[in-house]
């Protein structure tokens, strides 16, 4: 089984700010908020991270 | 194992009882509200041990049912996914001492390691394409494992709900 790299990206993204939702937070809407911003920030980070190494060589 | 909680309001509401309750009861009252009272070192020791073999033990044991199986749920699948993409499991190999960082990440998940090394799973084959995702997944569950631990140690310890 072969997952794209942006699969794995929200595979990981997902089960981490889950955990980290759950053990940061102890109400259940602060829990939802705090991991959908974990979430959002994980993928953000590595697309922008991701274009700005687009321009560099291999 | 008698495990008592109290209440942390500083002004407890009126249909709150003051008395200390059973463990049982708290999977009806409110969690988030409800603080353990402290457990002793070793028996808090024992849970903590219990969540590093199984995932998300430690927190069902101290009644949070609900958030112990999500956490189960997130790292058994974190590792298997691992797995599916042919990551590698570490061992401690004398020749190469920088593993024992990987070793100590990947053993975080506790028994699903053991099993997966009895069964020959965790080989690493480096040309599948996942090698490094997959390898990175299997150290990541075994960290948030760690992480889930020491969130059941406070939670047995009285400092957070």
């Amino acid at each position: 089984m072969t997952l794209s790299h942006f699969t794995a990206l929200i595979l990981f993204s997902l089960i981490v700010s889950v955990v980290f939702a759950l053990i940061s937070k102890t109400q259940p809407m602060e829990q939802i908020k705090y991991g959908a911003f974990v979430f959002v920030s994980f993928l953000g980070v590595a697309l922008v991270v991701g274009w700005i190494m687009f321009p560099f060589p291999n | 194992m008698a495990i008592k909680k109290h209440d942390t309001n500083d002004t407890p509401e009126p249909e709150a009882s003051p008395e200390v309750t059973d463990l049982e009861d708290t999977s009806q009252a409110n969690p988030p509200m409800a603080l353990l009272k402290p457990m002793r070192l070793a028996s808090a020791l024992a849970v903590c041990a219990s969540g590093w073999l199984l995932p998300g033990a430690s927190h069902v044991v101290l009644g949070r049912w609900g958030r112990g199986l999500i956490f189960a749920a997130s790292v058994v699948t974190m590792f298997v996914f691992g797995l599916i993409m042919q990551g590698r499991l570490y061992d401690i190999t004398p020749e190469q001492p920088l593993h024992i960082f990987a070793f100590v990440a990947d053993v975080g998940i506790g028994l699903p390691y053991i099993i997966a090394q009895q069964f020959g799973y965790g080989i690493g084959v480096l040309s599948n394409p996942n090698y490094d995702y997959g390898s990175t997944f299997l150290w990541v569950a075994g960290l948030l494992n760690y992480l889930i631990v020491l969130d059941a140690f406070d939670i047995s310890q009285g400092r957070k709900p």
